[in-house]
């Protein structure tokens, strides 16, 4: 089959997608401290998922720093961007439309995130922002950073979005520098922890 | 819509193909029509690696647990999980990458691996927790841009490696880099370098007196070399065999002072078919070819090859490249240019002394990037690819010292260049010094770690770097390499301080430990090699790097080099400086001792699996069944979408390469010209009776010998689908006549040949 007789990429098919929370005062956390953290949770079964291995890059300035590596994904300490925070990467498919499958790598990274505030606390208190989060896809096949991709999610995006912070309004500013992968910025209401967060999406979801 | 539909014909014809069988080759596995051992081997000559727990079991600190994958018992090599993540290795030949190439290694890493792009110690790239199925659309989008993994690990030809600085060394002879891509483009699938044992790897150097290209520790290194015959100039190489690390090192031996430029690659032809029909295929320990050479001696196993050399048939290719070799030379993207003196921030003048490098050329510098422990994120790889764009183009290189080097950067672009790498986190000084260390993969993913290699690179490089303006000059240019075992991937028998993990039952518990390596040298390309002396708690190295570098400046002779110094001292003088750093205090004192570097968990070796370094070995018949395997299920997709004549001719052949593949067993040169293998297998197997079926008789055999005799027009559906039928089932008659000559019992599939349906 040549490339003019394909089917143009549905972009609300993607599911390799992240989402990422950003640290509230981010000096309280030492990346190395969270190596020991992933591997208790291995242990102890602390977070969805099958989880398999550490790894630890904490020798790098930027990007993922630490990695607890599952089946199904990953969570990952990441300073991308200069900014300090967890991920979720969502490496296997899951069921559902985009905005379903937004929610659950949500639950997941909340959930995650929540642990950490109470497991990573030697240097201080952790505390996550709930104002701020980044979607990004690891899909240039299906979600090329482009102004199309943005129009072809954000319906989606913004419902997942509605549901997190009921209804109020976010800010979304779609990444622009070139070659990088589609994202979105999202910026919302302040002042809203993680627990009213997680407690949204599960109402929406019917728990 | 698939990244193949996407790529289409941006893919070059061939390697569009062998990804198309790969993946075919895969969707055979997932139904259990490949023997594990084939397809492991398979899998990684398409550079698809095991990685540490893919036997679906992890130590967690409590105990082995084990990772219920969703497989369903489905493996992809014997006793390695289909879903267990992999590693997939990426040859970069001589190191020579493009920015173009750099973004897509960017991308893959991002979204397949973990975000990480590992450069490893044979200038090859890797990236970590792959999963199988992703590993065809990887490999697709690499051949779009240049990129194979062909041949990338399993015992095959590996990368060829080159000196990072080929073409604008000081000192070099000459650049060896147009022979190193053409051994690599040579040897890559050559029928003559499919049958080995174990791996064979290649390595170019511009000179003697350099680290360069490592010549003495691989199996064939070849230094660039002149000679004056009758008034001229004649080019050629000093060519080494038989080296390589390892478990039981072996220093090369000289195989030739002076070969002819023009003799390289039939020389490496016949050394290939030397090693093939003679180099161990049993004990994979001893499979190398370092160890033929050892056995046979370098005069008998020169004489051996030389008369393989005398029977060779001409090959055009083994000079083609030759006429040409000023038009390959690397082109400077900017004119040269001085260090003006402009104003420049104060860490540039620490980064210059040591990440620049003055080009023969006027003009122009070579810029080492340091990256931490060989790693760069995909961001960072990304923003490197738009700074070489607009620096330096094409000319860029990885380097066995897990870092990457931009050439020809115009002298004036320094503080700007150092600017802008240090927006990227890439301005790290102290390249190619004891704070630059080089370490293997080790117990972060590789299957046969024992110790953590990275995590003491880590350690030490923190430790080190926090005092860098401190050390004494001789000692800042100490090199210190890691390896996780015996293996010594981490290359630490050439390294000033080597290093490599074992571990010490100490009171009932497992500790680890590093053996310290000293006496191995760097420069000469790897002209000696270290000793043990030995093993300390790996909680103790940091402090043995202390004590001998300390004691080297105390007690250094003027102009004393380490590896002279580590001579004259002696290594039980040595030994002694260590010998209260070896013991293992209690537990309950001190539990630091019993958790490797970077691993909070309790130490254990449970968690080692069987690498596959040594890959399996699978005949050459072998490896033509499951590509025959791979034809008739691409008849039957053609069949599927209506294109019947396509089928039958995938079908046939099929039939053509698995009577190919018998014949091997015999007649390894078999052409690929269908009426010499017709006439060959009727020949051998036909006529002998040596492919009959009890039951059958020759009656498979009649399906081969029918369809080569047809003519006419073009089969219709049902033609194909019985052309289809026979294939597959002379193909199960040539995996049991070939499971007959092996003296196996015959596959399970083949048993059902005896009662098919004619």
């Amino acid at each position: 089959m040549n490339a003019a007789a394909s089917a143009a990429p549905d972009a609300t098919a993607v599911q390799r997608i992240a989402l990422k929370l950003f640290l509230d005062g981010p000096a309280a956390l030492a990346p190395r401290d969270v190596i020991p953290v992933f591997h208790r949770w291995i242990q102890t079964r602390a977070v969805d998922g099958l989880l398999i291995d550490v790894a630890d890059y904490t020798h790098l300035p930027t990007g993922p720093l630490a990695l607890l590596v599952g089946h199904e994904g990953r969570y990952v300490l990441d300073r991308s961007g200069d900014r300090l925070g967890l991920q979720y990467v969502r490496t296997q498919p899951l069921d559902g439309p985009l905005e379903t499958r937004l929610r659950t790598v949500a639950a997941m990274l909340l959930r995650a995130a929540r642990r950490l505030e109470k497991d990573a606390a030697p240097a201080g208190p952790v505390r996550f922002r709930g104002d701020e989060i980044d979607w990004i896809v690891n899909d240039r096949l299906l979600a090329p950073n482009k102004p199309d991709t943005f129009l072809a999610v954000r319906p989606a995006f913004e419902s997942f979005l509605d549901a997190l912070s009921g209804g109020a309004p976010w800010t979304l500013t779609p990444r622009s520098e070139s070659g990088t992968r589609f994202g979105i910025h999202a910026r919302g209401p302040a002042g809203v922890p993680l627990e009213t967060l997680a407690g949204r999406l599960d109402s929406a979801a019917g728990f | 819509m698939t990244w193949k539909e996407k790529l289409g014909d941006r893919i070059p014809a061939e390697s569009a193909r062998e990804i198309d069988t790969f993946e075919n080759q895969i969707a055979l596995k997932r139904r259990d029509r490949i023997d594990d051992k084939v397809f492991a081997e398979t899998r990684l000559r398409r550079g698809a690696y095991g990685q540490r727990y893919d036997n679906g079991q992890r130590n967690d600190g409590n105990g082995v647990k084990m990772l219920p994958f969703p497989s369903n018992g489905r493996t992809k090599g014997p006793d390695t999980v289909w879903d267990a993540p992999g590693m997939q290795r990426i040859k970069i030949p001589f190191g020579g990458v493009t920015p173009e190439q750099m973004d897509t290694l960017a991308d893959l890493a991002e979204e397949y691996s973990d975000g990480i792009c590992h450069i490893t110690t044979r200038q090859d790239v890797q990236l970590h927790f792959v999963h199988l199925d992703d590993t065809p659309s990887l490999m697709r989008r690499l051949a779009a841009v240049g990129i194979t993994t062909r041949e990338a690990c399993g015992n095959t030809v590996r990368n060829v490696t080159a000196c990072p600085l080929a073409g604008v060394c000081r000192d070099e002879t000459f650049d060896v880099t147009p022979y190193a891509r053409a051994s690599m483009r040579f040897l890559l699938g050559h029928p003559d370098a499919q049958d080995f044992g174990r791996k064979f790897k290649v390595a170019f150097s511009g000179c003697r007196q350099h680290a360069c290209g490592l010549v003495n520790m691989h199996d064939f290194g070849a230094i660039a070399v002149t000679r004056e015959t009758g008034g001229a100039t004649q080019r050629g190489f000093e060519v080494h065999v038989g080296g390589g690390l390892g478990a039981v090192p072996h220093e090369a031996r000289l195989f030739d002072p002076f070969m002819a430029e023009a003799e390289v690659l039939p020389t490496l032809q016949a050394i290939s078919r030397v090693f093939a029909r003679l180099g161990e295929k049993r004990n994979r320990a001893r499979a190398r070819i370092k160890f033929l050479v050892a056995q046979l001696g370098i005069d008998e196993f020169r004489r051996l090859v030389q008369e393989e050399r005398r029977r060779l048939a001409p090959d055009a290719r083994w000079t083609a490249y030759l006429d040409d070799l000023s038009s390959a030379a690397e082109q400077p993207l900017k004119s040269g240019g001085p260090l003006d003196g402009a104003p420049a921030e104060s860490s540039f003048a620490a980064w210059s002394r040591s990440n620049v490098y003055r080009q023969r050329q006027p003009g122009y510098a070579v810029v080492t990037v340091s990256l931490p422990l060989g790693d760069i994120t995909g961001d960072q790889l990304r923003g490197l690819a738009d700074v070489a764009r607009r620096f330096v183009g094409d000319t860029v290189r990885t380097t066995v010292e897990q870092n990457i080097v931009l050439r020809w950067v115009r002298g004036s672009d320094l503080p700007a260049l150092h600017r802008e790498l240090d927006a990227l986190g890439l301005a790290r000084p102290g390249a190619q010094s004891i704070g630059d260390i080089t370490a293997c993969p080790g117990t972060d993913t590789c299957k046969l770690g024992i110790a953590s290699s990275r995590g003491l690179a880590a350690e030490l490089e923190q430790r080190v770097r926090g005092r860098m303006d401190a050390l004494d000059d001789a000692v800042r240019s100490l090199r210190i390499k890691i390896s996780g075992c015996f293996n010594s991937c981490g290359q630490h028998h050439i390294s000033d301080l080597g290093f490599y993990g074992v571990s010490r039952h100490v009171r009932g518990r497992v500790v680890p430990h590093f053996q310290v390596v000293l006496g191995g040298q760097w420069v000469e390309n790897a002209g000696a090699y270290g000793l043990a002396i030995g093993a300390v708690p790996a909680r103790r190295i940091p402090e043995v790097v202390e004590r001998i570098t300390t004691r080297f400046i105390e007690d250094r002779r003027p102009d004393e080099t380490f590896h002279a110094f580590t001579a004259r001292i002696g290594k039980r003088a040595l030994r002694g400086m260590l010998q209260d750093l070896m013991p293992v205090p209690d537990y309950e004192t001190k539990p630091d001792y019993y958790r490797d570097w970077g691993d909070p968990r309790e130490f254990g070796i449970g968690d080692m699996g069987v690498g596959e370094c040594a890959g399996e070995v699978v005949s050459l018949t072998e490896f033509d069944l499951v590509g025959a395997e791979s034809q008739v299920f691409e008849a039957q997709l053609e069949l599927e979408a209506g294109n019947a004549a396509q089928a039958d001719g995938l079908a046939y052949a099929a039939m053509l390469q698995a009577a190919r593949g018998l014949i091997k067993t015999e007649f390894i040169d078999i052409p690929d010209d269908p009426d010499r293998i017709v006439a060959e297998f009727r020949t051998r197997f036909f006529d002998t009776g040596i492919f009959f079926d009890r039951f059958a008789g020759g009656k498979f055999a009649q399906y081969l010998f029918r369809r080569h005799a047809r003519s006419g027009p073009p089969a219709g559906v049902d033609a194909a689908r019985r052309s289809i039928e026979e294939a597959q089932l002379f193909l199960e008659a040539t995996h049991a006549c070939q499971a007959r000559l092996a003296g196996a019992p015959a596959p399970a599939g083949a048993g059902a040949v005896s009662g098919s349906p004619a």
